[in-house]
């Protein structure tokens, strides 16, 4: 026996726990690498499995039955399922950094060395002390949650939150970052099929063979679907080897791709799909640059769904206990895995498709002890077979109950005469029918729709382009799905242009269908679960029908019914069912919940693929980047650049101290600053200026070349909605800045005013935000400095080149450059642009050519101090809220032009002189620091909604006055110089004296600018 | 645009300074799935047609530079010289330095906008056996031979930053710009997706 | 969802930015009024079935484009370029 070998080679450990022999492993048989043992541990046990295995399936070779406690009642879970549907037996896998909570042990493939905790329980998976729950089950009934907890409110904090979470948890994350890399990709293909069992391989291999581009996509790691779980033949072999045939022919196929281990998650509209590819989840850790998992973006012209079907459970007391499974999982374990989930195994069927499980048990070696079967007609060829092992059969009867404490020993059988009886078995297997899945065909708000015959839900009206086949449409027989799938996949590349051919139909052996499924059973003993994983009861289902919570989505809602991780993939119809003959419907009435992406769940991580940390966002550099960093530059975000924020030199050690430094030089000698940031656009054309005249709320037509002029732009609700400045470079040629923060906005709507608003003028528009480096450079040194940067010739003197001038200028010897006479700082300014490449040259060369004057680099920290001491309205101000007229810009708006913005801005709301309007504020006690953010309230007014009269925009310390300055937005500021008022700040417990003051603190004669 | 003439003691710093390293990166077993070859110092300029325009100009691009217009999604660019599609009515015009592009604004004076856009971008040819697999992790467009060829380009975005691409072989080879600020962000995800097949970052394709 | 633009062909549609309904003209010139203004800024019907709208391809040529739309299933029968339809419509506007 293959189990002894292996005894043998772990001959050498030194402690064999019991637990390594493996002894549900059958002796031959199955899909598993019996050459290849690989040692896992299951809540600190070590035990032995084989490559191929799942972790549920080494879990059960091994014995090991109990395998998790249930969310709510914390009753003895264990596995259900083979697949992707599970929701009982989910646990931790791994351990530190890469722990991950809520995996499926049924989907996770066994890897060396694989280490799984069960999850919610304590202390231990046998002694779980909360299972006390389930002896307080009344309490815990559907809508507990609002009937228990509602008071006395202040208990919900404190108390009862709490203690929900530490009893109602399921897995714990991981406390540290993940060490681990996730990748995305997208792809397109002329023709997806989801799903690579008999349906998706018939239609990969029919599209694949025209020479379509195809993408094949299924979750588990072979290819085969439940060909691999039953015994059946195609043309006269194993299913599994027909699968293995079609897989090699469709990895010969060039334009094939086979994603395996790939779970399609959502679909999205005009044939857009997402799904994720666990590349080095079955590794203990992913091999280098490999990424954990990849999530795909695929677009397809056409899909074919053949995803196949999950197993109804039956509904009666005690169906959760460990040894409880869908009869399909029992053959998956027998047939693909080689294990023997019990060896006294009963079955319990509504159906033929049960049967299939006697002759599975049987020939594994295990003992088949009864057959019951709801139905009371049984076919005589299915009752002979079983009897020839063995088995009784009850026909007419149901299963009423369960016996065994961890794990199944008993079921309690009712015959057909209503009378009880108990049968010993350690497995029970029960087949109620398939349900299509139809979520992947309702992600885009389709309803599936009633199919008597076999009775289950599949797919409605599909999205044009899908076509859904085999089991996941209804057609569940073998031979349905080789047919449908293969004139899918050919009708699909057929009407993409390919030649597709479909070929004969394949031969298999025969099966039986019919299926009388049992909603519930009639006398349940014990608690009837409906959802496993939510811990949801027919009696559940019961209340909320008594309570009036009828409606589907009430009944979800109200129950948490299907609501679990696994999105009551095993329990949706069978709520359904209950309510439906509760309320006397047919099931198709009671209509159904809307399925939503994702199908099983996605990792965080492998949506945010590459970026997350610092990469969450593109970080855009300044052209003098370079120079900030070998200075020691202190950096801020702003939007998605990285500013220097401000330069610390030898001897600062405070922000504060540095910036007042910068301002001062600025404000005394001469500094430089990087505004690259700020937006750049080029316009050009016959009607350059008719469209920059539409657009700006201020007038153009007097602008003369050479000149520069500050612009305001206005939404067409006459709020501002960005300012900047506008250069004529001649008649035809403008150049536009707008802030750094509204640069694309302004670009998208200035192309929106040419191409929608006025489409008839004669406009060239391109960005030129990143062809050009701008330095401003500012101070009583600015013009001196700048002399020895910009190549003689060029007189830059305040008579040949006045305040708000603009020119083409060359730099270091005949490059290019431009240069405006602009201040945002109040001082004699340039801004220096130059091109990007030769910014890096420029900063360093005017930095240079500043060294005689004391020159200081200033970052984004002093110019905002020097634009507040100036009074120029910034992001604070601008906000979206304010107009023209509340900033202190009223009196530049044009008269006798329209303009975006311009009849809006007048209505009584926004004209309202009673409106807060732009002034300047300082402490009456000039040691008081300010705080933007602040309330205005009148002195001795107690503060309140009516009193409040405006609020502080922006503030700063300013060196050139020695005391902190304020901005802000006030009623009727103006006419209220000299006026005191508080500055209310509760959140930072501030509550100031302020003097209403003119927000222009530094130079209001501009004699500095000018000269 | 100045004419040639510059003696300027300035140096230009490439997009890519400080960005990318030349070598061998990620993977570093077998050949390089990836081959990056770095752009520097090219000339790009924005030439947008006047309403009307576009047959005269046409006609003097053929006429004095021996370039085709291409149509939307087109690029005719042959060697390191052409005009790659943008938008409605814009190309990108492409040459080796960027003083090559310098008579092009007077010669199309009237016709067309012309910009100077040869510091905005940084640009890198990719090719190698997983060129197009590895691009395929940032772009959204399709890159199969049955959807893209060469002598098509595209305006679009690579791992969110905004990009231009066009193919310039069959081999395949790509040409791939982002502006400039973005270079080290996008380089950061650019060794992120071709590390796993392996590339070699070669010196400068302009001079 | 996939928006096949005008000018690029289908692109994803994390390519463009939503502005939203297509048919209203902006009441131009010094002459319009302020309730005109009003209706054209604020009132919007909401459809229930075909719907132009106006859509932007920034992350592509950075054309805006009208899109018609069904709201109810997202089928998109129609995408032209903004420019062309307000020529035209001014042009009919004109006539």
């Amino acid at each position: 026996m293959t189990t002894i070998t292996l005894r043998r080679s772990e001959a050498g450990t030194a402690a064999v726990s019991p637990g390594r022999n493996q002894a549900f492993r059958t002796a031959t048989g199955g899909l598993i690498n019996r050459q290849r043992p690989l040692d896992f541990s299951f809540d600190g046990v070590r035990h032995l499995g084989f490559e191929g295995d799942t972790l549920a399936s080494a879990l059960l070779a091994n014995g090991v039955r109990l395998v998790g406690r249930s969310f709510k009642y914390h009753r003895p879970r264990g596995i259900l399922s083979a697949g992707s549907e599970e929701p009982n037996a989910i646990v931790e896998l791994r351990t530190g950094a890469r722990r991950e909570p809520n995996t499926r042990a049924t989907v996770a493939e066994l890897y060396d060395g694989l280490e799984a905790q069960s999850q919610n329980r304590w202390p231990s998976l046998k002694y779980d002390a909360l299972a006390v729950n389930a002896f307080a089950a009344p309490v815990f009934a559907a809508g507990f949650y609002y009937k228990t907890f509602m008071w006395p409110a202040a208990f919900w904090e404190k108390f009862y939150e709490p203690m929900i979470r530490r009893a109602a948890g399921l897995g714990r994350a991981a406390n540290a970052p993940d060490p681990d890399t996730y990748d995305k990709a997208h792809a397109f293909c002329d023709v997806l099929v989801i799903g690579g069992g008999p349906a998706g391989l018939s239609a990969a291999l029919a599209a694949g063979r025209s020479g379509a581009r195809v993408i094949l996509v299924d979750e588990d790691h072979q290819l085969g679907g439940r060909l691999l779980s039953e015994r059946r033949e195609i043309d006269f072999r194993s299913g599994a080897d027909w699968a293995q045939e079609a897989v090699a022919e469709l990895e010969s196929m060039s334009e094939v791709r086979i994603l395996s281990r790939t779970t399609l998650f959502g679909v999205y509209d005009h044939g857009a799909y997402g799904a994720v590819e666990r590349v080095s989840d079955h590794l203990a850790v992913p091999s280098a640059h490999a990424p954990r998992q990849r999530l795909w973006r695929i677009t397809a012209k056409h899909a074919v769904l053949a995803a196949g079907a999950i197993e109804r459970p039956h509904i009666f007391g005690g169906n959760d206990r460990p040894g409880v499974m869908l009869a399909g999982a029992v053959r998956a374990y027998l047939n693909r895995f080689g294990v023997l989930p019990g060896r006294r195994v009963a079955i319990f069927t509504s159906g033929d498709d049960g049967w299939r499980t006697v002759a599975d048990v049987a020939a594994a070696g295990g003992q088949v002890v009864a057959v019951i079967d709801s139905r009371s007609s049984v076919s005589p060829n299915l009752r002979r077979e079983a009897e020839a092992v063995g088995a009784r059969v009850i026909a007419g009867g149901y299963v009423s109950g369960t016996k065994g404490h961890l794990a199944l020993k008993a079921i309690d059988v009712v015959d057909t005469y209503g009378s009880s009886e108990t049968i010993a078995c350690d497995c029970l297997a029960m087949a109620n029918g398939w349900n299509p899945i139809v979520h992947l065909d309702s992600h885009l708000s389709r309803r599936p729709v009633w199919n008597e015959v076999i009775q289950a839900f599949v797919p409605g009206a599909l999205p044009s382009g899908m076509a859904a086949v085999g089991a996941s449409a209804g057609r569940l027989t073998l031979a349905e799905c080789l047919k449908t799938g293969a004139q899918a996949g050919a009708e699909a590349a057929l009407a993409l242009g390919f030649a597709a051919a479909a070929r004969d139909t394949l031969k298999t052996d025969p099966e039986g269908i019919a299926h009388t499924p049992l909603w519930r059973v009639a006398k349940p003993k014990g608690k009837a679960f409906v959802d496993f994983q939510n811990d949801v009861a027919a009696s559940d289902v019961e209340l909320a029908h008594r309570e009036g919570f009828r409606a589907i989505e009430h009944l979800k809602r109200y129950t948490t019914l299907g609501m679990a991780t696994d999105q009551g993939k095993t329990s949706n119809l069978a709520g359904l069912s209950i309510m439906a003959e509760l309320t006397g419907q047919a099931i198709p009435s009671v209509g159904t919940t809307v399925f939503r992406p994702p199908f099983t769940p996605v990792a965080i991580g492998a949506f945010a693929g590459h970026h997350r940390g610092k990469e969450f966002r593109a970080t855009r550099h300044v052209p003098s980047h370079a120079w900030c960093e070998e200075q020691g530059a202190v950096f801020v975000e702003t939007g998605l650049w990285l500013r220097p924020a401000y330069f610390p030199v030898a001897g600062e050690n405070d922000w504060m101290q540095t910036v007042n430094r910068e301002v001062n030089t600025v404000r005394s000698k001469v500094g430089v600053c990087d505004v690259t940031t700020l937006g750049k656009i080029d316009i050009q054309g016959r009607d350059a200026l008719a469209l920059i005249e539409r657009a700006c709320a201020n007038p153009f037509g007097t602008l003369a070349v050479g000149k520069a002029r500050y612009a305001v732009l206005l939404r067409e609700d006459g709020f501002v909605m960005d300012d900047g400045t506008i250069a004529r470079m001649s008649d035809t040629h403008f150049v536009m800045t707008a802030s750094t923060a509204n640069a694309a906005k302004v670009m998208q709507h200035l192309e929106f005013c040419h191409q929608w608003l006025w489409p008839d003028l004669d406009v060239q528009m391109v960005s030129i935000s990143e062809q050009w480096a701008q330095y401003a450079v500012a101070g009583p040194h600015a013009r001196d400095t700048l002399r020895d940067v910009i190549d003689p010739g060029f007189d830059i003197g305040n008579e040949a080149f006045p305040f708000l001038a603009c020119a083409d200028v060359t730099v270091g010897g005949g490059i290019p450059a431009r240069l405006f006479r602009i201040s945002f700082s109040g001082e004699l300014a340039y801004e220096l642009a130059v091109p990007a490449a030769y910014g890096d040259a420029a900063w360093r060369a005017i930095m240079q050519a500043g060294s005689q004057y004391g020159i200081t680099a200033y970052g984004s920290e002093a110019l905002s101090v020097m634009r507040i001491e100036k009074g120029h309205a910034a992001g604070a101000e601008i906000n979206g809220q304010t107009t023209a007229r509340d900033i202190g810009l009223g009196g530049m708006l044009a008269k006798k032009k329209d303009y975006v913005g311009r009849l809006l801005k007048e209505r009584p709301a926004l004209t309202d002189p009673d409106r807060p309007i732009l002034v300047g504020f300082h402490p009456v006690d000039p040691a008081q620091r300010l705080r933007a953010g602040a309330r205005f309230l009148a002195v001795g007014a107690s503060p309140s909604l009516e009193a409040d009269e405006g609020y502080m925009t922006s503030v700063a310390y300013s060196p050139s006055l020695g005391h902190w300055i304020g901005i802000g937005l006030i009623r009727r500021g103006p006419k209220r110089h000299g006026e005191r008022v508080r500055a209310y700040d509760p959140v930072r417990s501030a509550d100031i004296e302020v003097e209403i003051c003119s927000p222009v603190f530094v130079d209001p004669k501009e004699e500095k600018l000018r000269v | 645009m100045s004419e040639g003439m510059t003696t300027s003691a300035w140096r230009p710093r490439s997009a890519w300074a400080g960005v990318a390293r030349a070598g061998r990166h990620g993977r570093l077993q077998g050949e390089a799935g990836v081959r990056l070859t770095l752009g520097d110092g090219m000339g790009l300029a924005t030439l947008i047609a006047a309403d009307g325009q576009e047959t005269a100009l046409r006609q003097i691009l053929t006429d004095r530079f021996g370039w085709s217009l291409p149509e939307p999604g087109g690029a005719n660019v042959v060697g390191e010289r052409g005009l790659v599609w943008s938008a409605p009515g814009q190309w990108l015009a492409i040459a080796e330095t960027r003083h090559a592009l310098d008579g092009l604004a007077e010669a199309v004076r009237g016709l067309a906008a012309v910009t100077d856009q040869s510091d905005a971008r940084a640009l890198v040819r990719v090719s190698g056996p997983c060129a197009r697999m590895a691009l395929s992790k940032g772009l959204t467009i399709d890159l199969h031979p049955s959807a893209f060829r060469t002598g098509q380009s595209a305006v679009t975005s690579i791992a969110h930053i905004g990009a231009q691409i066009w193919q310039r072989n069959e081999a395949p080879a790509y040409d791939l710009t982002v502006a400039r600020s973005f270079a080290d962000s996008f380089w950061s995800w650019l060794d992120h997706a071709a590390a796993e097949f392996g590339y070699e970052v070669v010196g400068t394709s302009g001079h | 969802m996939r928006i096949r633009c005008s000018h690029c062909g289908e692109r994803d549609n994390g390519e463009f930015s939503y502005l939203g309904d297509a048919t209203l003209a902006r009441p131009d010139g010094m002459e319009a009024d302020a309730a005109a203004m009003y209706d054209y800024v604020y009132l919007r019907d909401n459809l229930a079935g075909e719907h132009r709208e106006l859509w932007y391809h920034g992350a592509g040529c950075r054309a805006w484009l009208v899109v018609t739309r069904d709201t109810r299933t997202h089928t998109i029968s129609d995408v032209s370029p903004a420019r062309d339809v307000a020529r035209t419509r001014r042009t009919g506007e004109a006539a």
